[in-house]
């Protein structure tokens, strides 16, 4: 189904175009990339549907995205990194995600650039991890997730991570200016492998609750990962 | 070209720290990647060398000026001086701010020999600096000249006239005569291929530790036996070395017009119309390169105006260019004229004025190049009529080359495409693709490079290396997510509040309890370490000496939640640092 990215549609004219897709498509083919088995379980549909915005906040939400992005990158889907400052390159491919077929895009902080600069990604590219900047405005955000569903693209939105600030409360405070389908927001319980000077990091236990848009019911896990 | 040539090469040493320091007194160093890329003679003097960590050179003269690297700043100023030269020699190549390369037969004949060509050059540059109040870091600028056959020695020449000027304080150029190349190359250092042929900096010192010292050394071996041990690379360094030109000269007939040439009708004043159509002549040119199975390496860009105005100038580029170097070539190309037509422009309106206007350029610093695309610039009066792409060297294209992305795939191809479009945005530095490199730094391992100067991708061998081999002295397993480029200042204390610190013995000297970022705090509960690190202890201005800790700490906040946050400490020149966070 086609959707005019020029017109500018209302939340009201979503509901009606999605409502009337589910119509027109009896059996249920959500086209989804695939996602790796550790993290399947935590999405709702068992992979990234196209079209949609995760979010992967809290303190392990970069390295969740990364295992979120690995398998697809693996079986040809080509991944955007947008705006996420110092990314670190090796855990990236100890996750699993094929650097051949990734691109790292710093774009510029104001608002039309940004949204401008994610709609060109959009066009090429199947999976996106973007960090969203504090000035986005409405309007520019609504484009964006239009872009995105209209080229069946996946976003993946992290957080920059900041030392030095305080750090606010997970979600409910900040300004959301997407509406994410699924949000994973993370929380590490705690850190094993490392003593009062021996050993090493290697695994830590995280809490992970699943709430969004698409999630019927929220829910908790505890699940221990490597990295 | 059918007969031998000479090259004239003018280079200006330092380029890119003396146009970023204040004045010319100050050592002041331009880093790029936590590494020193260029530096002033100032700084040298105390020591600073290209490729030090920052830390290191502030170790070594605590009242350096750091700057960052900013390719638009070096290249706005570096036009002048292009403007310059421009004016006496008709079609010059501009590789990189601060290397100019030309042909020197036809204006050597013309000004009387190779000698008086380089003084009169060199006079014209320093009259114009005079003249136009350019900033006062520039003027003590050095500037060397070198002629020779080929062009590593004319880049030798130029360096080593620079340097000789410098301390001399009078300008010399070097000439090598002519078909003397071969044996004026022989005593040097195989290091001037890495210093001026782009040749990677471990694959020399691998020649070295095999004995090859000279290039003289390197010629002796048969070219087969290089090819069998370093492939393409080796019958490369060969032929660097015998005095011949880095790859072999194809020779393929030329396009047809039409794919070469766009003729407007009207005089076209929009910037974006003519980089489209610069766009679809070079997706063509490429197109009908690699049909003939050989890419162009030199290219000749021409803009004509309407009033009969023109602009050449050569673009080079050792593996070939591609579209989009074309593309930003030309772009380059056509700010640089569109500046030189408006200051002209403008003094001609306005008599009294200084012609050169490259201290309005350095005021707009701040302003990059890609900014200024965004906009619609129009160029009035000066609407082009004429846009030319003449192939000048062709080489043929082996395996190693050239074609961006393996472009294997329907998806390969639409990411290609929406990678070159993101790169015509936001400039090709804002989009950036991860190279192999290797090192026990977590920063180091990956390098980030330019999507559009990326030579080969879909390598699919160098990204399984790294399960495989794991680097000596590296950091275990996992790695973390979020790596520090700059790192973060830090504070360790111990329970009694003093720093920590650690012994010869690699022993910490208290347990540490407390980490102050900024104005947090946080509670150490566990940690693992210290790590000693010890790097090149053999070379001066590279080796690192420090040490690794991992921590855990947490944080309580104000609404008696904990938060726990695992990072990567480093303390080095007797400071703490977190260089990477897990998250």
């Amino acid at each position: 189904m086609q959707l005019d990215t020029k017109q500018r549609l209302t939340e009201l004219s979503i509901k009606e175009l999605l409502a009337r897709q589910q119509l027109d498509t009896k059996p249920q083919v959500v086209e989804r990339l695939a996602v790796a088995d550790d993290v399947r379980e935590l999405l709702p549909d068992s992979g990234l549907v196209r079209g949609r915005i995760v979010r992967c906040s809290g303190d392990a939400g970069l390295s969740l995205a990364l295992s979120l992005c690995s398998l697809a990158t693996q079986q040809g889907s080509w991944l955007g990194v947008v705006g996420v400052e110092h990314l670190g390159l090796l855990a990236a491919v100890e996750h699993g995600v094929a650097l051949e077929r990734t691109v790292l895009v710093h774009p510029p902080k104001t608002s039309r650039e940004w949204s401008i600069t994610v709609a060109a990604a959009i066009e090429g590219l199947d999976l996106l991890i973007v960090a969203v900047p504090e000035r986005l405005s409405v309007n520019d955000a609504r484009r964006v997730q239009t872009r995105l569903q209209s080229r069946r693209a996946v976003m993946i939105i992290v957080e920059n991570t900041m030392l030095s600030q305080s750090r606010s409360m997970h979600g409910s405070s900040e300004a959301q200016q997407f509406l994410a389908d699924v949000v994973l927001d993370t929380k590490t319980k705690s850190w094993s492998g490392v003593d009062r000077g021996t050993g090493y990091l290697q695994h830590r236990d995280v809490r992970i609750r699943v709430s969004g848009r698409r999630v019927t019911r929220e829910r908790n896990y505890l699940v221990t990962r490597s990295c | 070209m059918p007969a031998p040539k000479r090259l004239a090469v003018l280079r200006c040493l330092d380029w890119s720290a003396v146009v970023a320091a204040k004045n010319s007194t100050t050592p002041c160093a331009v880093i790029h990647a936590q590494r020193v890329i260029s530096r002033t003679p100032a700084a040298m003097r105390y020591g600073v060398q290209v490729g030090m960590r920052r830390r290191h050179a502030q170790a070594l003269c605590p009242d350096i000026e750091i700057v960052a690297h900013q390719p638009s700043r070096d290249r706005t100023a570096f036009d002048a001086v292009v403007r310059v030269v421009n004016e006496l020699v008709p079609l010059i190549e501009v590789s990189e701010p601060g290397l100019i390369v030309f042909a020197a037969r036809g204006p050597s004949r013309y000004m009387g020999g190779d000698g008086p060509m380089a003084l009169k050059i060199v006079e014209a540059l320093k009259t114009s600096v005079a003249d136009s109040h350019l900033a006062a870091s520039l003027v003590g600028v050095a500037v060397g000249v070198g002629i020779a056959d080929s062009r590593l020695a004319a880049q030798i020449a130029a360096h080593a006239s620079a340097f000789a000027s410098s301390s001399a304080n009078l300008f010399s150029p070097y000439v090598v005569e002519p078909d003397k190349t071969n044996e004026w190359l022989a005593p040097q250092s195989v290091r001037v291929l890495s210093e001026f042929a782009s040749i990677n900096r471990e694959t020399i010192s691998l020649l070295e530790r095999l004995g090859l010292n000279t290039l003289r050394d390197v010629c002796a071996l048969s070219e087969s036996i290089l090819a069998g041990r370093f492939g393409e690379l080796g019958v490369e360094l060969h032929r660097l070395s015998r005095g011949d030109e880095q790859y072999p000269l194809a020779v393929v007939p030329h396009p047809p017009e039409h794919l070469c040439i766009e003729k407007f009708d009207e005089p076209v004043s929009d910037q974006q119309i003519i980089i489209n159509s610069v766009q679809r002549m070079a997706v063509a040119f490429t197109e009908y390169y690699s049909v003939h199975g050989s890419v162009c390496v030199r290219i000749v860009i021409s803009f004509e105006s309407e009033a009969g105005k023109r602009s050449e100038r050569l673009w080079y580029r050792p593996h070939g260019l591609t579209t989009s170097a074309i593309i930003e070539n030309a772009k380059w190309q056509l700010e640089a004229w569109l500046a030189s037509q408006i200051s002209s422009q403008i003094s001609s309106d306005i008599s009294g004025y200084p012609e050169n206007h490259a201290l309005e350029n350095h005021a707009l610093e701040n302003r990059s190049l890609e900014n200024r695309s965004l906009e619609n610039r129009s160029l009035e009066n000066h609407g082009l009529v004429r846009v030319q792409l003449i192939a000048d060297e062709v080489r043929t294209d082996t395996a190693r080359q050239l074609r961006l992305w393996g472009g294997s795939t329907q998806t390969d191809e639409t990411a290609t495409q929406a990678i070159g479009r993101l790169s015509e945005l936001l400039g090709s530095s804002a989009v950036q693709v991860a190279k192999w490199q290797g090192g026990r730094d977590i920063l180091d391992s990956y390098q980030l490079v330019s999507a559009t100067h990326a030579q080969t991708i879909g390598n699919a061998n160098s990204h399984e290396q790294i399960p495989a081999q794991k680097w000596r002295g590296a950091l275990p397993n996992p790695s973390p997510s979020v790596v520090y480029s700059e790192p973060i200042q830090v504070q360790i204390n111990d329970q009694f509040g003093k720093l920590l610190s650690v012994s010869a013995r690699h022993e910490l000297s208290a347990s540490p309890v407390s980490v102050i970022i900024g104005s947090t705090h946080y509670k150490v509960n566990s940690w693992a370490g210290p790590w000693p690190v010890e790097e090149r202890w053999w070379d001066l201005a590279r080796s690192r000496r420090l040490v690794r800790l991992q921590l855990v700490c947490e944080k309580i906040t104000v609404d008696s939640v904990s938060q726990i946050l695992a990072m990567l400490a480093i303390l080095e020149h007797g400071e703490w640092t977190v260089a990477a966070i897990y998250s």
